[in-house]
This record gives structure tokens, sequence and C-alpha cells, in this order.
């Protein structure tokens, strides 16, 4: 299975390109314009103006994106009432999963641990696009909630460094076509 | 002639930084140069293995999974320590000059940082020690059969002395700043900003003061998770709590690698100031912002953990909206207003002063890929996958060590009297920023497709990311090549002019500048005009201190009563924190009678020894910390006993040791001190 954009990924880059590109232009402007004579007091008089607003800017962006990141985060909460609970284990270097197969729509909830080292249970689509991922840590179990909604052969790999073979550390999991 | 009225030289700076530009003298001259050539070296060394783990990935050359590890646990050890030994030297070099410090303490560092460099370099390459910088426990006791236990052990051991040089820097730092400007808010700049100080201590001083505080911090907590690992490389039954071990070890190498940045910060302030001819002031601002710093540096390393879905989320909360406000100090402050000193100035376009701007650039455009990252719903979609290799090499590549090359630029250029010329100046910036840009931007790009980091073998159809990565990866060396064939012309002009300095001269007739010679003899000497240092007060003075001391003591003999003791025998975790009761008994009773001014008296003016003492106290205490070792001893009582006495001693020794660094480094080592052994017990079951 070949690795694809997700959506959401494509959305992260484009933001990030044009913001880099945002800065990195306002970086040559402001380096031609070294060159040139201006006082300190115009400078100071304008700089503070533009940088109070700079700071407005950056707070109000703040509070906005990290307010609205907050309903959106990937932990578990309530219950396993009407979730199918997959018990996934991460060892050196391999994925078990129980069940490893669910039908299409069922909301899971990944218990995810480990019986060795710190792992990550990254799980992309069949189509190869990351979902998401999360550690399994022994001792620990985490849960992540996730309602697969189409069928095919979910590939997982291992997103935490857990020595010689972790990047060949793999396994599937099966969401099935209807109940 | 005083040091501080001695003209710049004008050839290399703005000839409007005469007045506050000091000639650079030999003693901060050798340091920088001494710190910043050996970082560069470590930097090249490791960026050389850098280039062989991508093309491995690229499929180019052949290195195997289990050379690729130790590779890449050795490059990422290899690169921090590196940048932290050279931004040492570059923060020393315009910190010296405002605030005295102490050159030996310096070399101390620089040992025990190459010594740990080596150790580190003996396990990877000799051992096959291979679980990355993070050293995730308990990754380092599976081997996989990639490396013996005594690897693991030099491992651990190399990077207690990197974190021991970098704490012994910190503590020489605070000492001298808060004495110079009258305790721990005079140097952090809070008195000023709330009208009790009519005038503030230079930026710099703020910035090396809150790199102190965060640096000891961060020691500490580093020094207690190597040592507690150091043991269990002994004691094999010693548990680790994998998710506490998880926040300690990021906390250390997180904040440890953060700091580079901001030691960096404190050099900019001095040294872009001399090419715009603008000096750099303290403002409220300013203050108030690196007071912010001082709790985002350390709280930054929370988001390492978002996936850690245990890890409480209330935590998780508070480290999206501390790793959101890390970006508001440096946009708003260091970022803008170095932008701002820039803008209109006539800036002096140098070699040096090219790549410092350059280096403003990085830190932006890595900051806003790492403000993306350290959004929770993003980070469950980039979270290790290679968006986050891409970010921290935009900072730490493409501003720390641009910064680092420039700081030593700029030693050589103003010993040489002169710069590159205009050409070899925009190749190197231009491959730099380039081929940089090229490198990490192919990560960004990699990571939003979603390939994993750490991968010695690609996912099937990436390879070609790596190849592109490599390829710019070569330009980014091509332009450092070039930067190093610069740097040794420059040199050799230096050395010519070895026997004298040139300073900018005004003719009193004309009005004219010129360059004018002065003999380095004229200007050294001043090194040995040290100020007195006088200690600054001891940890407790007053009745009121003595009387929680005291009441602190009696509640620390609770961990000495035999119910207390067997009921502490039920798990390693509660032995511990017994252990630890002893301890901060004998640390406050130390405290307690190293403050008396008859006893103080009597153990006189002993910093080094009271430093060593803190240092090496409480990780001899923790060494022994080992069931293997304390185990044997509890069937005899008597035995028993005196082991719980010499935990309390060693509390003792570091109470005590505290009372020689004075009022402010005394307290934070002793606080620090009695922090580690409940650490310990958190992380160590």
């Amino acid at each position: 299975m070949n690795l694809h954009y997700g959506d959401p990924q494509i959305a992260i880059g484009a933001t990030f390109a044009v913001l880099a590109a945002l800065l990195a232009a306002a970086f040559v402007v402001i380096a031609l314009q070294a060159g040139t004579e201006a006082s300190e007091e115009r400078v100071h008089q304008v700089g503070y103006w533009v940088r109070e607003r700079w700071l407005a800017l950056l707070l109000v962006i703040g509070m906005v994106v990290v307010g609205i990141s907050f309903f959106d985060l990937p932990y578990a909460t309530g219950g396993t009432a009407g979730r199918t609970v997959v018990k996934v284990t991460g060892g050196q270097f391999f994925w078990a999963l129980q069940p490893d197969r669910v039908p299409a729509g069922t909301h899971v909830r990944f218990d995810v641990s480990s019986v060795d080292v710190n792992h990550g249970f990254g799980l992309y689509d069949p189509h190869g696009h990351l979902i998401g991922s999360v550690q399994a840590m022994p001792g620990y179990h985490n849960e992540l909630d996730l309602t697969l909604q189409g069928a095919g052969v979910y590939r997982i790999r291992c997103f935490e460094f857990c020595g010689l073979h972790h990047s060949t550390m793999d396994g599937t999991f099966t969401v099935t076509a209807g109940r | 002639m005083s040091v501080a009225d001695l003209p710049a030289p004008p050839a290399v700076l703005h000839a409007r930084s005469v007045g506050f530009t000091p000639p650079a003298r030999a003693s901060e001259r050798r340091i920088g140069l001494l710190f910043a050539g050996t970082g560069i070296g470590l930097i090249a060394g490791m960026g050389v293995l850098g280039l062989i783990m991508r093309l491995t990935q690229a499929t180019v050359i052949g290195l195997s999974p289990a050379w690729f590890y130790r590779v890449l646990t050795l490059h990422g050890v290899g690169m921090i320590t590196g940048a932290l030994l050279a931004m040492m030297g570059a923060l020393w070099y315009v910190l010296n000059p405002t605030v005295p410090l102490r050159p030996g303490r310096m070399l101390v560092t620089y040992w025990l940082t190459a010594a740990g460099a080596a150790a580190v370099l003996v396990a990877t390459l000799v051992g096959g020690f291979g679980a990355s910088w993070t050293f995730l426990p308990p990754l380092p006791f599976y081997p996989a059969g990639q490396w013996p236990v005594w690897s693991e052990s030099v491992f651990f051991a190399g990077n207690l002395l990197v974190g021991t040089g970098f704490c012994v820097f910190c503590v020489d730092v605070l000492e001298q700043t808060t004495t110079r400007y009258g305790g721990l808010t005079g140097a952090l700049g809070w008195r000023f900003l709330l009208g009790r100080d009519p005038e503030a201590p230079p930026p710099h001083v703020i910035a090396a003061t809150v790199v102190a505080i965060d640096g000891l911090i961060a020691s500490a907590v580093g020094t207690t998770i190597v040592t507690g690992l150091l043991g269990r490389t002994y004691d094999h039954s010693v548990g680790i709590d994998a998710l506490v071990a998880k926040n300690f070890v990021y906390f250390f190498g997180h904040s440890m690698a953060n700091l580079a940045i901001y030691l960096g910060a404190g050099v900019v302030y001095v040294i872009m100031p001399r090419y715009a001819g603008r000096p750099y002031r303290t403002s409220k601002a300013l203050v108030a912002g690196w007071a912010g710093s001082l709790i985002f540096i350390v709280t930054g390393y929370s988001h390492h953990l978002y996936m850690d879905f245990v890890q409480p989320s209330w935590a998780q909360v508070i480290s999206e909206a501390t790793s959101y406000g890390a970006l508001i100090p440096v946009a708003v402050i260091t970022i803008y207003s170095m932008t701002m000193l820039v803008w209109g100035s006539r800036y002096r376009w140098t070699l040096a002063s090219s790549l410092f701007y350059a280096g403003l650039g990085g830190w932006a455009i890595g900051g806003v890929g790492a403000v993306i990252d350290s959004l929770i719903p993003f980070n469950f979609r980039l979270h290790n996958t290679v968006w986050v290799v891409a970010h921290f090499h935009t900072y730490e590549l493409l501003s720390v060590v641009v910064w680092i090359l420039a700081f030593f630029a700029h030693v050589i250029e103003r010993d040489a009297g002169r710069t590159s010329s205009r050409a070899a100046r925009a190749w190197i910036v231009g491959l730099i920023v380039v081929g940089g840009y090229g490198f990490t931007g192919t990560w960004f790009v990699a990571g939003a497709l979603g390939i994993p980091r750490r991968y010695a073998i690609q996912p099937a159809g990436t390879s070609g990311y790596s190849l592109v990565g490599a390829s710019f990866a070569l330009l980014l060396a091509l332009g450092f090549l070039v930067y190093f064939v610069q740097i040794g012309s420059l040199a050799r002009t230096a050395w010519s002019r070895r026997h004298f300095v040139l300073v900018d001269h005004t003719d009193g007739w004309t009005g004219g500048h010129y360059d004018a010679r002065i003999a380095r003899a004229e200007i050294d000497p001043a090194v040995a005009e040290r100020p007195a240092q006088p200690r600054s007060g001891l940890p407790l003075s007053t009745p009121v201190q003595f009387g929680f001391a005291v009441a602190a003591c009696v509640v620390g003999l609770a961990a000495f009563v035999p119910q207390i003791v067997d009921a502490a025998e039920v798990s390693n975790r509660y032995h511990h924190l017994d252990h630890a009761g002893h301890f901060f008994f004998g640390a406050m009773l130390g405290l307690l009678l190293g403050s008396l001014p008859r006893i103080s008296r009597r153990l006189g003016d002993r910093p080094e020894l009271g430093l060593a003492t803190v240092l090496l106290a409480p990780a001899a205490m923790m060494l022994l910390m080992v069931p293997r070792i304390y185990e044997p001893l509890e069937a005899d009582p008597f035995q028993h006993a005196l082991f719980h006495l010499a935990m309390a001693g060693f509390g003792f020794a570091t109470g005590l040791g505290a009372t020689r660094l004075g009022l402010v480094t005394g307290r934070v080592m002793f606080i620090l001190a009695i922090g580690m052994p409940l650490m310990f017990a958190a992380a160590l079951k």
C-alpha cells in the first residue's frame, strides 16, 4: 500500500507553506530596507505601534485556534457502551490486535498497550492516508476512539522508535463491508 | 584605559557601534573560539552522519539498520552537545564584559562536555548502543541483541557528564548575574518592571539568567532520570514507570535542545546591534516576555506526550496553551525587535551579520512549523512523522547552527579587521538558505504524507523524498564548505594581526574616522581587573527562615521512624521515597547549620567545593538507591540504619555545599537537590 496525502494533512501543509512564504517575504523586505537610513525615533514610533497590533493579532489567533482545538481532542471519553473494544498490543517487533476485524461503521475503541518498550500505533486507511497515532506504553493503556467507515485493510506502522526493526514493525486491521 | 571606554573597530562593525562595543579581550576570544570551534567541529561531524542517514533512506548507500540507529543516536546527542557547547561559549563571550564569569569553571564545563561527547561516541560506535538520543525507558534495556550492558552505562554516563557540564555553566552565570544585579528579581529585570529599580539589566543578562535557571532545572531532571537508568544497568530488578520516565527524559532532552536557541537569543541581543549601530536596551516588554519564556521553556517538553493519552487531560490542555504561549515572547520580542533594529539602520552586511540575520528567519519559520505541530488535533496526524524532524531541523540547523557560524565569523572578522567578499557571502548565505530550506522542506512535505520518523528503511515508494532531501543537504554542505574556506582566509589575516587590535579613531581636526592600532597588551590586562565577587548572602538569614528550617528538619525526622521505615518496604517506590526523606532531613540540617554566621565564617568561601558537593552528593545518593546494593544491608538493623544515615549524610553535604553558593544559587541548587530523590522515586519503582 502506497502512502497518499490525507485532506487534513494537505490543509495543514498548505497553511504552513503560506505562513512560511509570508515570513520569508517579510524577511526579504526587511533585509532590503536594512540598507536604507531611517531615524531611530521614527523606527521606534512606527515599530512599537505595529508591535502592539502584532501582539494582539497573535493573542487573538492563539485564543481562537487553541480554543477550537479543544473541541477536537482525540482522547477517548466515556465508557465502552456501544463501542467494540479492540485490544492492541505492541511488542518488539509485532502488533497483535484482538479482534483484528470489525464491520464498517463500527465505533471502535482501540485499547493500546505494549509488552516491552514504547511503540506508536499509527493507523493508515486502505487508501494510504494516515488517520492518526497513539502511543503504546508498557504498563499503561491508551484509549483511542474511531469510527471506521471505509471497508478494507488498514495498515499499522510503528510510530515510536523501538529498536532494530522499528521501520518494518507493521500490522493490519480489517474492516469488512456491512455487518 | 577602561575596557568599556574603548571604541570598536569600525572595519567590520557599524560606525555607530562605537561607544557600546568594547574590543574583544583575550579571555573572551579564546573561550568563545574554543567552544564555538569545538562545537562547529562536532556539528560538522554529526552533519556528515546525518547525510549518510539520509542517503541510506534514499537507498543510495546501504547502511544496515543496526548501524543506522547507532549513527542516529550519536547524531542526536552529538548535535545537541555541539550546539550547546558552541552557544555557551558565545554567551560567555558577550556576557563576560558585563558580568565577569569564572574562566576556570568554563574550562570545567568544556572538559565535562567533551568527556560526555567522547563517552557517547564510544557507547554508540564501539558498543553499538542505538536507543536514539531520546532513549525512552525502558528501550535501552531491550537491545534486541544489538548492544551490551556496558554500552548502556557508558551512554548514560556520557549524558550525565554533558548535563553536569551545562549545569556548571548555569551555576556560574546565575551566581554572577544575581550578585551583580542584586538578586534574582534584579537579574531577571522584575524589579525594573515593577518600578523598584530605575535601571534594568541589559537584555542579554536577563536572557542568560533565564537560561541558567531553566538549565539548572533541566539538568536536575536529567541527572535524576539518567542516574536512575545508570543504576538500572546494574540492577535489572528496578522497575521503570514508562510515563513518568518519558516525562523526565523529554523534559531533559527537549529543554537542552531548546535552551541552545535561547542562549543564541542572548548572543544576538549583543552582536546584531553592533552591525545595526543601534544599542538594544531592556524594555518592560522584554522583561515580561522573558518572564513568560522562563515558564514556557520548561513546560514546552510536554507536547512530546500528546499521544500518551494516559497523561492527564488537564496537563495536555495546559501543554497546548503554553506551547502556543512560547511563541509570543519569541515572535513579539526577540525576532520582531531584531528586525526593528535592522530596519533603516544602514545595516553593515558582513559574513557574520548576514548569517545572524538569516538565523532569525530560521527561528521564525521553524517556529511556525512547531506551533502547527503543537496543536493537539494536528499533532494527532503529525506526531512522530518526519514533520517533527522538519520543524526542529529548521530552527536548530537554520537558526542555532547558522548563529554559531555567525558568532565564529564575528570573532574572526573582528580580529582580521575585514570581512569576506560580497560574492563569497552571497554564495554562503544562498547555499545555506536554498540547501537548508530545501532539505527541511522535503521533510515537511514527507511529514504531511505521513512518513514516520526514525525509519532506516523508508515506506515503499517514498525513498524519492529522501533523495531530494539528500540532494539539498549536499548544497547545504557546499555552503558550509565555502564558509570554512572563507573563515580560513579571514583567520590567516587575523593571525597576521594578532599583536594588535584595530579600533575606531576620530580625528580631532577633521572629524573623520580611521582605524587605529592598539596593542593587545593594553587591553588584555583588563581581564585581570576582575571586580571582587562578594558572596551574595546566605540561603537562610532571618529568624523566620531559620525557624522554618528547624520545623522542616523535624518533619524530615519522620523518615527515620521505624513504623514509617517498615511501611515503606511495601515497594521500591515507597522505599525510595523514604530515602528521599532521609536525604531531605540531612540537606535541611546542612543548610541550617551552614547558614549560621558563626559556622559559615569557619567554613569560609569555598564556592568550588560547594558546587562540587551539590553536584556530586545527590547523584551519589541516587546511585546507591539500587535494591541490589541496599537490600543485603536490610537484614541487619544496624547496617540498615547506617545506610539511612548515609542517605542523610549525602543530604547534609548537599545542604552545606549549597550555603557556599550564595543566597540565590544556593537556594536554587538546594531546592533542585531535594527534588531529585523525589523524582527518582516517581520514575523508578
